[in-house]
């Protein structure tokens, strides 16, 4: 098997907790704290590590604005964040498409 | 092995983007809202004559005024207790899962509505006509349900199907009345309405909030 794919693997993205939470926000324009964090079942400790880490690699995109008098945090990935993930996935497909053909 | 844990990623993330998507409010309120209003209105509805005489309109006319008030009434009670739940959460009231909903039930509820209007504008309609309404808005609804059902927790689809098949019972039964014995009197449709949207809703209501209590203390 070549492990170039492999190796190409983003490591920011490749962490379990990161990825669910980019995956997620692969879907939707924005997600807020609060959706992100009942979603996924994490901490708000570990959502706020997580998301801090991916701010500072420029994939995610975090607003603070007041909703009805309230703080509402909503994240969105950045077209950085996108374009890693979309090759993230890719990457991932190449593994499976080559161990299958036995490459 | 490689091929097992990159599938597995795969799957994962795909699970994952499909979560994002489902409708997570508590439904529980909602249904309860919704059920009671139903209810109340089925039960005042008995007392059609005096409210048609009060507002000058013939029976079937108030009839359906009545009704589409109701659903009025009742859609905008549901948005007001969906903002309420997500200013709470502070979250966002109109996000994507609420816009998909709200897409998925629009068609259905807009042919309710002017199915309403068509049989609401001749004065000369007989109470015979009207008694086709209960069910064409039973089944319209149980159609909105079924599709929002698609972005949302499964037991609304199956929810929207029970509404589908109750209305189809009703317009076999409105069918063969219409021919032979004849409909009873428009009170009862009011009843049926009361029953159909108000205890339907009212039951489902009563199992979510024990059932998303339990979830959310799990």
């Amino acid at each position: 098997m070549n492990p170039e794919p492999f190796l190409q693997l983003d490591r920011v993205i490749h962490e379990k907790g990161r990825l669910a939470i980019m995956s997620l926000l692969a879907t939707v324009p924005q997600l807020s704290f609060t959706e992100l964090r009942d979603t996924l079942n994490m901490t708000d400790g570990n959502i706020t590590a997580h998301i801090r880490t991916l701010q500072e690699t420029g994939y995610v995109s975090v607003t603070k604005e007041f909703q009805g008098g309230r703080p509402l945090t909503t994240f969105a990935l950045t077209p950085r964040g996108r374009k890693s993930f979309t090759q993230y996935i890719n990457l991932l497909e190449q593994i499976v498409q080559q161990t299958k053909s036995g490459k | 092995m490689a091929q097992e844990w990159a599938t597995e990623h795969l799957q994962v993330i795909r699970t994952l983007m499909e979560r994002s998507a489902i409708y997570r409010r508590a439904l529980a309120p909602i249904m309860l809202l919704t059920g009671t209003l139903g209810l109340v209105a089925g039960v005042a509805g008995f007392a059609e004559g005096e409210w048609a005489r009060m507002s000058k309109l013939s029976l079937p006319r108030f009839f359906v005024l009545y009704w589409l008030g109701v659903g009025l009434v009742a859609v905008a009670g549901a948005y007001l207790l969906v903002r309420r739940q997500a200013l709470r959460d502070a979250e966002p009231f109109w996000s994507l899962p609420t816009r998909r909903v709200t897409s998925a039930i629009l068609p259905a509820f807009v042919v309710g509505l002017v199915v309403g209007l068509v049989a609401a504008l001749p004065r000369w309609r007989e109470p015979l006509q009207i008694w086709w309404l209960p069910p064409v808005w039973m089944a319209l609804y149980g159609c909105a349900l079924h599709a929002a059902g698609f972005f949302m927790p499964r037991g609304i689809r199956l929810f929207g199907w029970l509404f589908a098949l109750v209305a189809c019972v009703f317009l076999v039964f409105v069918n063969q009345r219409s021919y032979g014995a004849g409909m009873p009197p428009l009170h009862w449709a009011h009843g049926l309405m009361g029953g159909a949207f108000g205890g339907l809703h009212l039951a489902y209501g009563v199992y979510l909030y024990f059932t998303e209590k339990r979830k959310n203390e799990a």
